[in-house]
């Protein structure tokens, strides 16, 4: 621990432990367990074989690879696939490093077990921009390997899994074992390592015309010790890494054979239907089930302090009888609070703050003197509502708590987290808890809680035999854990040429990235940006891009009103803001480019730009918009995108495609409004979804702007499309958008 | 007791007739590639046949299919294994994300194809508008029905600028 | 750039360390039955001698096509459809506060057994732009025995 806490206090630190970044930091997977692990005492392999291996005749060669008696070789991932292309990348990573044959590569999920920890997450998420020199990275690993033990965490999210795990794990993890394959070659067949080649799971020597597959040095490579600084290879000899190559979770999932947490199949399972109070932190006061007692199916009818369950034969009949109890809540504070009552509270903050108040989060220079020096003033509050994920499959689990054992199974973004948490719920240790992972149908943020494992937990602890349940739509919608409301104020000054001298923000809430609402990219001499926390029942949670998502669309906004009190068009003007740093005027002029920004669009169309680096990827996109009729059309998306290096560009646009339509849907439709302290959307029918009919064109072109550094793929895509479309919106007509979503606003 | 036939197999289950089609085939005959999104006909992902025609099974009631024949997505597969012509376009052009409501998608391509053998981007549209993808991949599953159809080959694209 | 913030990391440790709360158990457990234990016998109905009468109950057993979007009892909150208690006779578009779709309000029908018929059999057919997407009825006798409830349910 002491090389942890010596980071965070040396005078450099760039300390930022959020609460995010507290979960993010248990996450798995690193070269830790090839450079981290491999400094420690023991040897991690002997604990980690009995999990991963299933017979005699397979060798782990690290955590993270290993090879069959038939010279299948397996990569063991860290992350869970939800959707997002994980398996695949991480696997090509591994298996481009290792020269293993791309058609007999398998993938397995790594057990949900603290050991499959290490340095990466945590270290990134707390020292995003500390460059460790290379002599300490054993030590620094070690040190951030220990903490997120210590945290019993494991996640995926943060677009990290390949920028991370992948860049610092699976490669080296792959480079390792084929060193160790070589060295027991060389060794066996007495030749110089430098001398042996290696290609599609094959060693090879040239000189005496010798030829094996991997499997027949697997055990003596497992022997051999681990490679403190095994070769990557360089980006001209990448054979996997930045092909194409399809999915390796498809298949299963166009012929309905892929397992995700709500098929979870455990012979003699009961189902659970639940609804919580409908105001988080009332508790139920009374509960009427005289008719559900009498209800076909019925077992048991549950009061468990916060939420009502009944378990029953079948899932619709514990629905159908839970739809007839009759229960009463407690009052709390939140009872009174409506969606206009909340957001008067955020601007009663944001007064109270005033031009000093509130926390600051980055200043430079005098704004305030900037301020008032400025030639022409500019000023705005945009706001945003809350938003629920809706994943497409509704929160479940299913448990067993039996013997002092407890068995879960679910599709979870931190198993380690969610395994911690069905112990908690259980009243048992962690080692008494298996936890079984299944794909996840839709995570974005909301796999990431624990609600959902230990309300089934308790269930199950409550009826002894194994309870499988699952959330109505309803429950999903209404009981979420929501992307935060916000208010954002700006001021911004331009001098008398038309450029950016100032820009000041405050805004409600700060959750993660702490940098979401900095704009360090952009040359603005004079900024200062500040925060005020303002109490909420509700509960917050990771949502797509998390911060990103709102402060996206506020500075974006901002920068394009500001263009337009300088006179100058929203291109031209985010060019002046990025002077000199290349990598990012390379994407703007891609995406203007690829609009064709300066050719005419018939009337009443509108071309809108957005400019927003996330999570280690520089994103920045055109929205064509047509508002000739009574709403906007998005017809077309343009997207220029530097991730530092795309190892999947087909699995990398698709994150783009993804990640355009659930922006585009929180943009048109998305809020959840709050009444008398309830949520009151609960299906599709109130909480709207984009449809196909509505799907605009999406062109993604990729610049490989930096292979050492990668950025993220999954949450990158969002931020710049709501600005990009309201930005649209204003060149089409006009109208300046300074709340979210479309649907509220008449275009008539 | 209600007799119906699913995926060419004959079966008798005994349950609440009133009972959606979905829960029935998911809990009682174990077949798990159906799902369930909403319950209420709003996302498609419990899409199944009846007699050819697509419903939402979550919100039809099993004593609709007495003496009808209900194809599930683990029933249009040829016998033999061989994937049908929407499921490998679906591989194809890399559909499913999460690829938690593809069963439903495909049930509903499928239907649409077969009543349609060439449809319009419009009557794609049509035919597919209720079924939600919250990973947002509608551009793919609009080429991958073409490309069923055998409107549009696939195509590779240049995208590293 | 100066961030002026950082959490010292070992009170989020010590936070880690904490063991959670004693996690609560049920306050009330109804246990009706156990798995296994067989099914407490229901009513079983019988058979309506009045064929009227008949239609009605097959129709109240139909209705499971339609509840999972629409009530059927007086005053009933809205759901995704309007309730459908006492319809027969009324304009269409006639629940207070339901958002119906222009297309359906724009229609001038006045709901008879017939035109419910025809809507119910293909809505998007009689109402082009119509929200309700799903529900539709493909048989005649199920039809006519959904429509012979509700208008049991209209009548009184």
């Amino acid at each position: 621990m002491s090389d942890a806490e010596t980071m965070a206090d040396s005078p450099k630190k760039k300390g930022k432990w959020t609460r995010r970044a507290f979960i993010g930091a248990g996450v798995v997977a690193g070269g830790a367990l090839v450079v981290g692990v491999a400094v420690r005492p023991g040897n991690p392999i002997d604990r980690l074989s009995p999990m991963l291996a299933n017979g005699q005749d397979e060798q782990l060669l690290n955590a993270w690879v290993k090879v069959g008696a038939d010279n299948v070789v397996t990569a063991v991932i860290p992350h869970v696939e939800m959707g997002q292309g994980v398996y695949t990348a991480l696997a090509q990573m591994l298996a481009d490093e290792m020269d293993a044959d791309w058609a007999t590569v398998r993938i397995l999920e790594a057990p949900a077990d603290k050991k499959y920890v290490s340095d990466s997450i945590g270290r990134d998420f707390l020292f995003p921009d500390l460059e460790v020199p290379e002599i300490f990275e054993p030590t620094v690993a070690g040190g951030i390997l220990e903490l997120a033990q210590a945290m019993g965490l494991q996640f995926t999210g943060g677009s990290f899994s390949v920028r991370a795990t992948g860049q610092r794990a699976m490669r080296t993890a792959g480079a390792a074992a084929r060193e160790m394959l070589i060295a027991a070659a060389a060794s066996e067949w007495n030749v110089p390592a430098t001398e042996i080649t290696t290609e599609n799971s094959m060693l090879s020597h040239a000189k005496s015309g010798k030829s094996e597959p991997f499997a027949k040095f697997a055990t003596a490579a497992a022997e051999q010790s681990l490679p403190a600084k095994p070769k990557l290879k360089s980006p001209e000899n990448y054979k996997l890494m930045g092909k194409p190559l399809a999915r390796h979770d498809i298949p299963e999932k166009v012929d309905g054979s892929a397992v995700f947490g709500i098929d979870a199949n455990v012979p003699g399972m009961k189902y659970a239907a639940v609804k919580a109070a409908p105001v988080v932190g009332a508790t139920v006061a009374s509960m009427d089930a005289s008719a559900a007692k009498a209800m076909p199916g019925v077992l048991q009818i549950l009061n468990m302090g916060d939420f009502v369950a009944v378990v029953a034969d079948g899932y619709w009949q514990a629905q159908q009888a839970l739809n007839t109890i009759d229960t009463q809540y407690s009052k709390t504070e939140g009872d009174d609070l409506n969606l206009d009552g909340l957001f008067a509270r955020y601007d009663s903050y944001l007064n109270d703050a005033g031009d000093d108040g509130g926390d600051i989060e980055t200043e430079e220079g005098d704004v305030a003197d900037a301020f008032v020096r400025a030639t022409t003033k500019v000023e705005a509050e945009y706001k945003v509502p809350f938003l629920a994920h809706a994943t497409m499959e509704p929160m479940n689990c299913t448990a067993w708590v039996r013997d002092g054992k407890c068995d879960v199974w679910s599709g979870h973004q931190a198993p380690v987290n969610a395994r911690q948490a069905a112990a908690d719920a259980a009243g048992l240790d962690f080692e008494d808890v298996t936890y079984h992972n299944a794909y996840l149908g839709g995570g974005f943020g909301r796999r990431s809680e624990k609600d959902n494992i230990e309300m089934a937990v308790r269930i199950a602890k409550a009826t002894g035999y194994p309870v499988k349940m699952i959330w109505s739509r309803e429950e999903d919608t209404m009981q979420d854990h929501y992307r935060p409301s916000a208010t954002s104020r700006f001021q911004g000054g331009l001098d008398a040429d038309g450029k950016a001298v100032s820009w000041s923000n405050i805004h409600t809430h700060l959750f993660d990235p702490q940098e979401a609402p900095t704009v360090p990219y952009y040359n603005i001499a004079n900024h200062k940006i500040r925060k005020v926390d303002v109490p909420t029942h509700l509960r917050f949670g990771p949502w797509r891009s998390v911060d990103h998502s709102q402060h996206g669309f506020f500075i974006e906004s901002f920068v394009d009103e500001m263009a337009h009190a300088a006179g100058k068009d929203g291109y031209a003007f985010r060019r002046e803001l990025l002077a000199g740093s290349d990598r990012h005027l390379k994407i703007l002029d891609l995406a203007a480019k690829m609009s064709g920004w300066d050719q005419p669009l018939p009337e009443k169309h509108g071309r809108g730009i957005a400019f927003v680096p996330s999570f280690g990827s520089i994103i920045a996109q055109v929205a064509e918009v047509d508002m000739s009729g009574a709403k906007p059309k998005v017809k077309k998306i343009y997207v220029a995108a530097d991730a530092g290096f795309v190892v999947n560009p087909d699995g990398f646009i698709a994150q783009m495609e993804s990640a355009i339509v659930y922006g585009l849907t929180a943009t048109l439709y998305g809020e959840i409004s709050i009444k008398n302290g309830a949520v009151q959307q609960s299906n599709f029918h109130d909480y709207q979804m984009l449809r196909i009919n509505e799907m605009p064109e999406v062109e993604v072109q990729i610049i490989n702007g930096d292979h050492k550094r990668l950025g993220g793929g999954g949450e990158p895509g969002l931020p710049p499309l709501a600005p990009a479309v309201t930005n649209a919106i204003f060149a089409a007509t006009g109208t300046r958008i300074r709340e979210l979503p479309l649907s509220k606003h008449s275009f008539a | 007791m209600i007799n119906l036939t699913i995926n060419g197999q004959e079966k008798a289950v005994e349950v609440d007739p009133a009972t959606p089609i979905l829960w029935v085939v998911r809990e009682n005959l174990e077949m798990n590639g159906t799902k369930f999104g909403c319950g209420i006909a709003q996302c498609g992902a419990c899409t199944v046949h009846l007699d050819g025609q697509p419903v939402r099974s979550c919100s039809t009631p099993i004593s609709q299919a007495e003496g009808k024949s209900i194809t599930t997505i683990e029933g249009i597969a040829d016998e033999d294994g061989t994937l049908s012509k929407v499921q490998q376009a679906w591989i194809d052009v890399q559909v499913p994300q999460c690829g938690y409501c593809q069963s439903g998608q495909i049930m509903s391509a499928t239907a649409l194809l077969t009543k349609n053998p060439s449809p319009t981007d419009a009557q794609i549209d049509a035919a597919m508008a209720g079924n939600v993808c919250r990973c947002g991949m509608y551009g793919r599953i609009r080429q991958a029905i073409k490309i069923a159809a055998g409107i549009e080959q696939p195509t590779t694209k240049e995208t590293i600028a | 750039m100066t961030i002026a913030r950082a959490l010292p990391l070992l009170s989020l440790i010590l936070l880690a360390a904490c063991s959670a709360d004693p996690v609560p158990g049920p306050t009330e457990q109804i246990i009706v039955r156990e798995p296994g234990d067989a099914a407490v016998e229901t009513a079983v109905a019988t058979p309506e001698a009045d064929p009227e009468l008949a239609l009605i109950a097959a129709g109240k057993a139909a209705f499971a096509n339609c509840s999972a979007c629409h009530a059927i009892v007086a005053d009933a909150a809205n759901g995704v459809g309007p309730t459908l208690y006492g319809m027969i006779g009324k304009p269409a578009g006639a629940v207070d506060g339901f958002a119906y779709s222009d297309a359906l309000n724009a229609s001038g029908i006045i709901w008879t057994a017939a035109e419910l018929d025809a809507f119910i059999a293909n809505p998007a057919a009689k109402i082009p732009g119509t929200t309700m997407v799903a529900g539709a009825l493909a048989e005649p006798e199920q039809r006519r025995a959904v429509i012979a409830y509700i208008e049991s349910l209209s009548a009184s």
